[in-house]
C-alpha cells in the first residue's frame, strides 16, 4: 500500500470526468523534444524528452558477419536498459521482460518497414555491417514504446555510415549517411479506467488495463503490440488504427525536421 | 546577508550549536546546500531530507493495519509505528492519516499519536525542505491556499499533502508554484495573485476525443 | 590499443596534441537535477566525456540483508554505454573494470556522507556514462559529488577527482584516451576541497616519489576550478529563478 493507491483514485476520478494532467487531450502526445547528436562518440543519436520521460538512443556499427538466412544484407540488434538511474523501482541487473519487449517491439517496427535499407549494408562475401540500436531510458514517466521508437528512428535518420577500408573501420571524417529505405513511427494507446487514451504518462500507465502500439508509415501498418492483460475489441483496433495513421503524420514530421536537407 | 552555502563550507569559525552543521577543528561547517543567515544565526537547507522532531504533524499512508500496530509510510528514510492500544482510531490498508510525531527512535522508527484517518482527496509528495514555505508565517500561505480555493488541504512536515475537495486543482498547482518557487521573494504576492479572491475558477477544459 | 610502435608524440614544444599546456584542464560543464525522477542529479560534460550520475534515497536498504542498523549502506555503480567510445559496439552493464571503479568510488562517498543519521536505510549512487574520452572515473566522482549535494543529503564536504599523468617525462592534468593509451603513467585523485583529505587514489605506470609529489599538488591546484564549476552548477537553479522575477519585482 503506497501513495499509487491513492493516485489511483484520483486519476480514475479525473478521466471519468475527461480530464488529463495540464489539460491534455485524450488523443494528444505530451510535448516531444527531439535532440539529435548528443553522443558525436556514436554513428547516430538522438535523446527525446516526452513529457518526462527521457529516452537517449545510439546507433553503432561494426563490420561483422551477415546472418546465415540472409548472407547479403547487414543486421539490426536492438537493445533496450531500463536504467536503475530512471526510477526507483529499476534493479541493475539482466535485462526485464519490460525492457526485452520494448527492444523487440521497437525493433519489429524499424524492421518491418525497411526504415534501414539493409541491402545497402553488405559489404563482402561473409561481411556486412552490424547495426546495433541501444535504447538508454534516462527518465521513466511512461509510453516508453513511442519515445523509444521516435528517438530510434530519428537516430537513424541523421546517422554516418562508417566506411570499411582496408580491414579498418572508418568511423569520422567526410562520412555519407546511413542508406534510409522509409520512415515509420508508432503511437501507443492504452485503455485507464475505462478511458482509452493516447501516450500514457507514469502515474496513468501505472493503473492501465490494457495496451496497443501500433507502427505505421505512410501506407501500411508495420507492427503492433498488445500488452497488460485487459483486451481490445476488433471495432476498437479499427478505430486505433485509423488514429495511428492520422497522429503518425506529426510525428513523422517531426523527425524530418531534424534533418537539414 | 543570506547567502547560498554547500557541503563543507565554513560557516563559522568557532563551534556553533546549529542543525545540518558539524563541527572539525573547532570550526562550523555546513553539510548542505542551504540559505545561511548569519546575523539569524539560522541554516535553511534548500534540499532535501526530514529530520523528525516531536510534536510535529505528519502524513501518511497505512501501510499494514495490524492488531496491535499499525506501519505507516511516510514517503521518508523512516517508518512510522502506531501503538493501537493507545488509539481508538481503526485503520485498514491504505488509509490516509494526519498524526503527530512522539519520538524517533534509534533504529529509524517514528513512533506516532493522535492518528486521524482522511478520507477521499489525493497525496501530493513534496520536497520536506519546503513545507516551512508552503505554511508561511503563522500559516498565512496555507490559509490564504484553503481560502481562496476552499479546498481541504492537511500539510504533513515529511512533505505529504493531502488535498480535498473545492478547486484543488488549483491548490495542487500552487502547492507545486510554492515548491518550484520557495526562496524568490515576493513568492506570497504571486500566490495571491494565483489563488486569488476574485473566484475565477480555474478548471482545466474536458476534451473531446480524437 | 596501445601500440608502442606507432606511438604518437604526447607534448610538442609545451603543447599537447588538443592544444593544451601541461597544467590546463579540459571544459567542464556540469547541469544539476536533469533526471526529474532522482532525488538529485547531474549531468557533467567533461571535454568529450558525457557522464550522468543520479541519487535515489536514503529509503529502505533491500534486501534486508544489506541494511546497517547503525547506519545507511552506500551502494555504488559505474556503468559505460554501448556506443560511448569511438571504437566498436560495447557490452552493456557490468565488467571486471566497472564492478572496481564502482567500489572505489563507493569508499570516495562513505567517508564524507552523514550515513550514521539514516540507520537501516541505504543510498544509491549511479554514474552512466554516456560518451567516454578518458577519465571518466574522475568525472563520475566529480558528478556526482554534485548530485549528492543536489539531493540534500548531508556531507562533510564535497569532493572532486582528477587525474594526473605522465607523457615522456612531463607531468600533465586529466588526460583524454589518445593521452591516456599512450602515458606512462596515471593516477586518479579524489580530494576533499575543505578537509583535504583523499578519499581515492589509484596509479599505475612509473612514477618517482617526487613526481608523486608534484602531481598531488597540481591536482590540488586544479581541485580549484573543478570545485568553482561544481559549486556555481549548485547555486545556478536558484539564481536562475530568481532572475526571472528580478523584472517584476
Amino acid at each position: 500500500m503506497n501513495i499509487s493507491t491513492i493516485t489511483e483514485q484520483y486519476i480514475r476520478e479525473r478521466l471519468t470526468k475527461g480530464v488529463r494532467e495540464n489539460g491534455r487531450g485524450m488523443m494528444s502526445f505530451r510535448d516531444i523534444n527531439l535532440e539529435i547528436g548528443k553522443i558525436p562518440n556514436a554513428e547516430g543519436s538522438a535523446e527525446i524528452n516526452l513529457g518526462n520521460t527521457k529516452v537517449l538512443v545510439g546507433i553503432k556499427m561494426d563490420v561483422g558477419e551477415p546472418m546465415r538466412d540472409k548472407p547479403d544484407e547487414g543486421s539490426i540488434m536492438t537493445g533496450a536498459e531500463l536504467l536503475p538511474l530512471a526510477h526507483h523501482s529499476y534493479d541493475a541487473g539482466p535485462p526485464s521482460a519490460e525492457a526485452v519487449e520494448l527492444a523487440r517491439v521497437v525493433d519489429r517496427g524499424i524492421r518491418a518497414a525497411n526504415i534501414i535499407d539493409v541491402k545497402k549494408l553488405f559489404i563482402e562475401e561473409g561481411k556486412s555491417w552490424n547495426v546495433f540500436i541501444d535504447l538508454y531510458v534516462l527518465n521513466y514517466d511512461g509510453n516508453l514504446f513511442d519515445s523509444a521508437t521516435l528517438a530510434a528512428v530519428a537516430a537513424l535518420y541523421n546517422s554516418r555510415m562508417p566506411k570499411y577500408e582496408g580491414e579498418k573501420v572508418i568511423r569520422e571524417g567526410n562520412l555519407e549517411k546511413l542508406p534510409i529505405g522509409n520512415l515509420a513511427t508508432s503511437c501507443t494507446y492504452a485503455k485507464v479506467a475505462g478511458t482509452t487514451v493516447l501516450d500514457t504518462d507514469g502515474s496513468e500507465e501505472d493503473f492501465a488495463d490494457v495496451r496497443m502500439t501500433i507502427s505505421n508509415d505512410e501506407k501500411h501498418v508495420r507492427a503492433m503490440q498488445k500488452g497488460l492483460g485487459g483486451a481490445f475489441t476488433p471495432g476498437e483496433v479499427d478505430k486505433l488504427v485509423e488514429a495511428s495513421f492520422e497522429k503518425s503524420k506529426e510525428l513523422r514530421k517531426i523527425i524530418q525536421g531534424t534533418r537539414g536537407d | 546577508m543570506k547567502k547560498i552555502v554547500l557541503p563543507g563550507d565554513i560557516i563559522a569559525d568557532k563551534p556553533l550549536r546549529l542543525d545540518h552543521t558539524i563541527v572539525e577543528e573547532g570550526k562550523t561547517c555546513s553539510t548542505v546546500i542551504g540559505m545561511f543567515d548569519e546575523a539569524a544565526g539560522s541554516l535553511i537547507p534548500l534540499e532535501g531530507l526530514w529530520y523528525p522532531q516531536p510534536g510535529e504533524k505528519i502524513v501518511g499512508i497505512v501501510e499494514e493495519a495490524k492488531l496491535n500496530t499499525d506501519v505507516i509510510t511516510l514517503n521518508a528514510p523512516y517508518k512510522g509505528l502506531i501503538i493501537s492500544k493507545f488509539s481508538e482510531t481503526s485503520m485498514v490498508n491504505g488509509d490516509i492519516i494526519e498524526a503527530t510525531v512522539k519520538e524517533l527512535d534509534k533504529t529509524g522508527t517514528i513512533i506516532l499519536v493522535r492518528p486521524r484517518v482522511l478520507y477521499g482527496g489525493k497525496v501530493l509528495a513534496i520536497k520536506p525542505s519546503k513545507v516551512p514555505r508552503l505554511l508561511g508565517k503563522n500559516d498565512t500561505m496555507i490559509r490564504q491556499i484553503t481560502d481562496g480555493t476552499k479546498a481541504s488541504i492537511s500539510v504533513g512536515m515529511n512533505g505529504l499533502v493531502w488535498v480535498k475537495g473545492g478547486n484543488s486543482d488549483l491548490a495542487t498547482d500552487a502547492i507545486i508554484r510554492i515548491q518550484e518557487e520557495s526562496h524568490v521573494s515576493g513568492l506570497t504576492e504571486r500566490i495571491a495573485k494565483m489563488v486569488g479572491s476574485t473566484g475565477q475558477p480555474h478548471q482545466p477544459q474536458p476534451q473531446q476525443q480524437g | 590499443m596501445g601500440n608502442s610502435a606507432n606511438k604518437p608524440e604526447l607534448i610538442i614544444d609545451g603543447r599537447r596534441l588538443d592544444g593544451r599546456t601541461p597544467e590546463q584542464l579540459r571544459q567542464i560543464k556540469i547541469t544539476a537535477n536533469p533526471i526529474r525522477n532522482a532525488a538529485g542529479s547531474a549531468f557533467i560534460e567533461w571535454g568529450n566525456n558525457k557522464i550522468l550520475a543520479a541519487v535515489y534515497g536514503p529509503r529502505e536498504a533491500l534486501p534486508k540483508h544489506t541494511q546497517d542498523p547503525n547506519r545507511a549502506v552506500i551502494k555504488c555503480r559505474y556503468t559505460m554505454a554501448p556506443f560511448s567510445s569511438l571504437e566498436e559496439h560495447g557490452r552493456p552493464g557490468m565488467n571486471r573494470r566497472a564492478i572496481e571503479i564502482s567500489k572505489v568510488t563507493r569508499e570516495v562517498f562513505e567517508n564524507v556522507i552523514l550515513t550514521d543519521l539514516f540507520p537501516g536505510n541505504e543510498i544509491s549512487i549511479f554514474i552512466e556514462v554516456l560518451q567516454s574520452d578518458g577519465g571518466t572515473r574522475a568525472a563520475g566522482i566529480t558528478c556526482a559529488s554534485v548530485a549528492l549535494a543536489a539531493s540534500g543529503i548531508p556531507m562533510r564536504d564535497m569532493p572532486f577527482a582528477v587525474s594526473v599523468g605522465k607523457a615522456s617525462d612531463t607531468l600533465i592534468i586529466d588526460m583524454n584516451k589518445i593521452e591516456d593509451n599512450y602515458s606512462n603513467a596515471d593516477m586518479p585523485v579524489a580530494i576533499n576541497p575543505r578537509t583535504k583529505e583523499i578519499n581515492l587514489l589509484q596509479m599505475d605506470g612509473e612514477l618517482t616519489p617526487e613526481e608523486v609529489h608534484r602531481g598531488l599538488e597540481m591536482i590540488q591546484k586544479a581541485g580549484e576550478t573543478i570545485t568553482k564549476i561544481q559549486r556555481e552548477a549548485l547555486k545556478a537553479p536558484y539564481e536562475k529563478v530568481n532572475e526571472k522575477y528580478k523584472a517584476s519585482i
